[in-house]
């Protein structure tokens, strides 16, 4: 006897569903449901249900409003650096045809260093007093003292600092989408720009970028979600610090939990930072990237 | 229009050696690009099209240009010098990472820094190796990684065929929910799942923790393995079923080899995420099963900042990974076009 197609497709499906729902699905129900809860961080300490209260706290909590906005501001900065470099990186390949095939696949290879090491690299270029960045600025005569910009001590620069081994990781990813974009745009189409009179700028402006534009979509949702999310890098660099300067939200989350011991709180932070995150891949999602569909 | 569409196009690949997206080691999301780089490899036929008669440009004063590639010589020179600069920038880190691990380890935080060693030594390597808990650490990340792996494709492979194959409406909704999942923050389910794994008695072990970093590659090897089996002819398995092959029997026999190249690339991906992955490892492993990643953390607080033994052991623990990975993408992509020419 044969079984229908739609059900030996959905007998094929339902390992990986029921992986995802016991090992995603539950965990994700455990933290919603603990949000409502005061825990003792005590294992198998008392559970008091509270209602809204870890909400409340988490929204007049100053620390967590200003986790929000660093979120924020760090994925911008991330996200756009990446796109300008990942762009430009992607125009000098494709100038440059064929023969800088070699060198685009060196180019890729922060891509494979775990974020953990290329924070930790990027705290010892930075870090002050023996690190490398002042000493060359210094010694190229722009700064005249090499601990004049304190990369990772000074809270007004830091969160732009714990930032930049993101970048250095990433903007590979970035240009290798940008590069396999540029490929798909037809060669006539530039040709006939050109014959037109079009200048480099407008040629990119006019005609490379609103081609690009789906790619570029995807692109940036890609690695602005994974931005929003960076943990290893701050927590490797700065912990969070100088005063909570670069303590954005997943560092938040992982605070409140371990080292406040406060589980219920740092459950609804986390509910409602996912469903920040929801929302906002939802939108793009649906809008922009719509994956297993024939359009 | 959508990414999927977009790599419909195909387009030149990327190279023989179309560069992985390796990100995903970085518990990325970044399945675009590797759609991108497997889909084209499956169109081998557009990759001759690009031509650039390299001689012509010396009796010329301008080559025949394809689309953007420049056409002047004095422009390519001036990009050259563009491209060298930028990737002696962006290499630069790793390679004084690779320095600072031969320096003495009071060299490697004198005032001001050098960046060659004054005096070669592997004084931080055996430092870092014969530390106890490193060599332990080695074993449990690539133990981890592999099962990790192992079990992403055992799930990954039925499903993505089942989705793309079938096109039936559970599958579109389900590999929605799997891109979905992959937007939760790790730190949001990291303490749930430990707990969850503490009350069956995994607490503290690999397996643990490759289930863990599952949850992270399934939905990616989900999306990576659908634009595979998407570039398989159906024509092939309607053969296969016809001359008396089950369905079952047809993925195993018929689609399965043909998709192998796309199923390494997979689990590469899967086994870079595992191996990069550091959160999850923070929050699930002790002493037992602590990969190297939390490790080399711990190198900051435990020992004081011995960053001679952290450069040497990062080194360590990258460049298997960047060597062998640079090294089986040639393969790999030769591989994909194979099969999809005998296919």
């Amino acid at each position: 006897m044969r079984i229908p197609d739609r059900r030996f497709a959905l007998y094929l499906m339902t390992p990986a569903a029921l992986f995802l729902a016991v090992f995603v699905a539950y965990p994700l129900f455990r933290l919603i449901s603990d949000s409502f809860f005061k825990i003792s961080p005590l294992v198998g300490g008392p559970r008091e249900f509270v209602g809204f209260d870890n909400y409340v706290r988490a929204f007049t909590s100053p620390d967590f409003i200003s986790a929000g906005w660093r979120t924020f501001a760090y994925t911008l900065t991330v996200v756009s650096l990446e796109f300008a470099l990942g762009l430009g990186m992607a125009l000098l390949f494709t100038t440059l045809g064929r023969k800088s095939q070699v060198w685009r696949t060196l180019f890729l290879y922060p891509l494979m260093i775990a974020p953990i090491v290329a924070g930790l690299l990027w705290k010892f270029l930075m870090i002050d007093n023996f690190g490398l960045l002042g000493t060359l600025l210094h010694q190229a005569g722009i700064l005249q003292d090499p601990n004049q910009i304190g990369w990772l001590s000074n809270p007004d620069i830091v969160l732009f600092s714990v930032a930049v081994p993101d970048i250095w990781l990433t903007t590979s990813f970035m240009c290798l989408v940008l590069f396999a974009g540029l490929q798909n745009i037809p060669g006539d189409l530039i040709e006939a720009a050109r014959l037109d009179g079009a200048r480099a700028p407008s040629l990119l402006f006019r005609i490379i970028l609103p081609l690009l534009r789906p790619v570029i979509a995807v692109a940036l949702v890609v690695r602005g979600i994974d931005a929003a999310r960076a943990f290893d890098t701050i927590l490797i660099q700065t912990n969070g610090g100088p005063q909570s300067a670069s303590e954005t939200m997943s560092l938040l989350v992982y605070r409140t939990m371990i080292r406040f011991g406060d589980p219920g709180l740092a459950s609804a932070m986390g509910t409602i930072y996912l469903l920040a995150m929801l929302a906002i891949a939802f939108v793009a999602v649906t809008t922009i990237w719509r994956p297993g569909k024939d359009t | 229009m959508s990414i999927a569409e977009a790599n419909n196009h195909g387009g030149r690949p990327i190279g023989p050696a179309a560069p992985l997206p390796a990100g995903v080691a970085h518990s990325n999301a970044q399945a675009p690009a590797s759609a991108v780089a497997g889909r084209s490899a499956f169109q081998p036929g557009r990759s001759a099209s690009a031509p650039t008669p390299a001689g012509a440009g010396r009796k010329r004063r301008s080559v025949h240009r394809e689309g953007l590639e420049a056409g002047k010589r004095s422009t390519r020179t001036i990009l050259w010098i563009l491209l060298a600069a930028s990737l002696i920038l962006y290499g630069f880190p790793f390679v004084y990472l690779l320095f600072t691990s031969f320096k003495t380890p009071i060299d490697t935080i004198a005032v001001p820094p050098t960046i060659l060693p004054k005096e070669w030594t592997l004084q931080n390597y055996a430092n870092a190796l014969g530390r106890s808990g490193v060599p332990a650490s080695f074993i449990n990340s690539i133990q981890t990684a592999v099962i990790s792996t192992l079990l992403s494709l055992v799930l990954s492979v039925p499903a993505a065929y089942g989705i793309t194959r079938y096109k039936t409406r559970s599958g579109r909704i389900f590999i929605m929910a799997a891109l979905v999942t992959r937007m939760v923050p790790p730190v949001a389910i990291g303490i749930p799942l430990a707990s969850m794994m503490a009350s069956v008695g995994l607490a503290d072990t690999p397996i643990a923790l490759s289930i863990a970093h599952t949850t992270i590659s399934l939905p990616l090897s989900i999306w990576l393995m659908s634009s595979f089996f998407e570039a398989v002819p159906k024509d092939l398995e309607e053969a296969a079923t016809v001359d008396g092959c089950s369905r079952l029997g047809a993925l195993w026999r018929v689609v399965i080899p043909v998709v192998s190249g796309g199923i390494a690339v997979t689990a590469i991906f899967a086994f870079l995420a595992s191996w990069n992955e550091f959160l999850f490892a923070l929050l699930m492993t002790a002493i037992r099963s602590q990969t190297t990643p939390v490790v080399i953390a711990n190198f900051q607080t435990q020992f004081g900042l011995d960053w001679g033994s952290m450069t040497a052991l990062a080194a360590v623990y990258s460049i298997p990974v960047i060597l062998l990975t640079l090294l089986l993408q040639r393969k790999i992509v030769a591989g994909m076009t194979l099969g999809a020419v005998k296919g």
